[in-house]
């Protein structure tokens, strides 16, 4: 779906983003992973055909995004990180709006607004919506077209814990129906749980890219922690799959002087880390 | 050319829409009435003169003005950076602000010509779309490149005394060379007054409405792809 080989470009003199290739397949949610000003939002602009002035090769589809016409756009939704509405109009006037101005497929705007319980707020001029209402209309928004290629900007930035869930079961429904997801976000937890492959980028180029199961198994191994007391809380680790050479583990346990004892496997914020030397947030 | 399609009516349409929930119609049957009663209170003599005047300042104000504060009220919306990836062409949303400003512009004219007494309509409705045509155009090239209401304000003075001030000298015959006459605004202000433009001044006209079109696409088209917002 996506092909991006060589790419290069930068906003200023400085080189920013450098020799960045991958491949996005049709059908997978693919994840950009990168601290503020990593460059996600700069490449979902260049395969939007936004920023022309690249080197390299970016296809999308079968076109190439520098030279692509109006009809590039039949196909692609795109949910911005800023809410794009006009605030004097209501949410159902936007989607009808941003929907007249595509050629075929237009989804129902009551069930839209329904699957993200706005259903009762269709009339309300956007001005009136809190921040996120607004998220939740900018998504359905890239959706009223029934694009195949959805791209998402932080989607699940800025929402309470259960617009979040809704959210993220959206954007698997949308899986379920067929289309390729390109997504950028700062949290590692959605990131697992949403994404088929995750890219690491950091200033402008990329760190690794696999599925987060892979990105988690082929970096440390899932680990134990124990305490006990000896002169106050003393606490030890080792490797999970190494357990029962552990001698003082073995001693603590025969003695049942063990405090706590706990498992844990790296999280992806873990191997984030350990790849770029940089925190997410 | 424009290939008029679904999605060109459907721009129209809205953008008609809009301008009625922005208040541009209220408006102007506010200063509708208030010119027709500025017309009734002149006597005879003055009428034809002042009706060209306001016929003529009316598309100057509207184009210039509501332009600016329509693409003003899209980039502090961001909804002009969505519409870099929407299918819509750059051509498409300078046609749709043109056709919808200028049929207000048509109306106005066609009530206070009425109301002076004109008989010449035909012309008059060609001058008055051709200088609508010139200042939207104008207005839209201006607005895509400034971020304040101010700018915009500062940045149209200029605009208004080149396109205004030699258009009412003209009809108060203060210069009179062919130069004058060959001028576009003068142009679209001899046919509201329903005299016989020069061919070769019509022809200017058209081909500096021409060449705005594609200047102001541009412009659209530029101030879609920058991602910038603005702070009203
Ligand atoms: N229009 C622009 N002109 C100049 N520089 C820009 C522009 N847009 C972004 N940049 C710069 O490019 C860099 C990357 O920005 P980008 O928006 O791609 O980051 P991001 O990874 O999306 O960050 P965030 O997580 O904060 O959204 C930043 O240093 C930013 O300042
Ligand atoms: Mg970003």
């Amino acid at each position: 779906m996506i092909q991006v080989n060589n790419l290069t470009f930068s906003y200023s003199k400085k080189p920013f983003i450098e020799g960045l290739s991958f491949e996005v397949k049709a059908g997978e949610i693919f994840g950009f992973l990168g601290p503020s000003g990593a460059g996600k939002s700069t490449v979902q602009k260049i395969l939007l055909g936004m920023l022309p002035n690249y080197e390299g090769s970016a296809v999308v589809g079968s076109v190439e995004c520098k030279k692509h016409g109006s009809n590039f756009y039949q196909n692609i939704g795109v949910d911005f990180e800023y809410s794009t509405m006009y605030e004097k109009l209501s949410a159902r006037e936007n989607l009808e709006f941003f929907s007249s101005l595509y050629r075929l497929r237009h989804r129902s705007i009551d069930e839209l607004l329904m699957a993200v319980g706005l259903e009762n707020d269709a009339d309300k001029r956007v001005a009136d919506f809190s921040k996120g209402m607004k998220s939740r209309l900018n998504f359905i928004k890239a959706l009223v077209h029934d694009p195949k290629l959805l791209f998402l900007d932080e989607p699940t930035s800025g929402l309470d814990p259960t617009n979040s869930r809704l959210m993220k079961d959206m954007i698997l429904e949308e899986k379920r129906r067929g289309k390729t997801i390109l997504l950028t976000t700062h949290n590692m937890q959605d990131a697992t749980e949403l994404c088929d492959r995750v890219a690491f980028i950091v200033g402008g180029k990329l760190f690794a890219l696999d599925s987060p199961h892979n990105l988690i198994m082929s970096k440390g191994a899932a680990k134990v922690t124990y305490t006990w007391i000896e002169n106050g809380e003393q606490s030890a680790s080792c490797d999970l799959t190494e357990m029962a050479g552990d001698k003082k583990l073995r001693n603590l346990i025969a003695e049942n002087r063990l405090q706590s004892i706990h498992s844990s496997e790296p999280t992806l914020n873990d191997i984030f880390m350990e790849i770029t030397g940089k925190t997410l947030v | 050319m424009l290939t008029i399609d679904k999605r060109f009516i459907n721009l129209l349409r809205w953008d008609l829409r809009f301008q009625a929930r922005y208040g541009f119609y209220l408006l102007y049957v506010l200063l509708t009435v208030f010119y027709t009663l500025v017309l009734f209170a002149i006597p005879g003599s003055w009428k034809e003169k002042t009706a060209a005047m306001l016929i003529f300042s009316d598309p100057a104000a509207m184009g210039l003005f509501f332009m600016g504060a329509i693409v003003l009220l899209e980039k502090s919306q961001k909804v002009t950076s969505y519409f870099a990836i929407t299918p819509m062409k750059a051509r498409e949303y300078v046609w749709s602000k043109v056709l919808s400003l200028s049929a207000i512009s048509l109306v106005v004219a066609t009530i206070l010509a009425t109301v002076a007494g004109y008989t010449a309509i035909f012309p008059l409705l060609v001058g008055t779309f051709l200088a609508s045509a010139i200042f939207t155009l104008c207005g839209i090239i201006v607005a895509t490149k400034i971020s304040s209401l101010n700018q915009f304000i500062l940045a149209t003075v200029p605009i208004e005394i080149i396109g205004f001030v030699p258009a009412i000298l003209h009809i108060f015959g203060v210069t009179g060379s062919i130069a004058d006459r060959l001028y576009p605004a003068n142009v679209c202000m001899d046919m509201i007054m329903g005299d016989r433009p020069f061919a070769a001044g019509l022809l200017l006209t058209v081909a500096l409405i021409a060449l705005l079109l594609q200047v102001a696409c541009r412009s659209v088209l530029k101030m879609w792809q920058e991602q910038g917002g603005v702070k009203l």
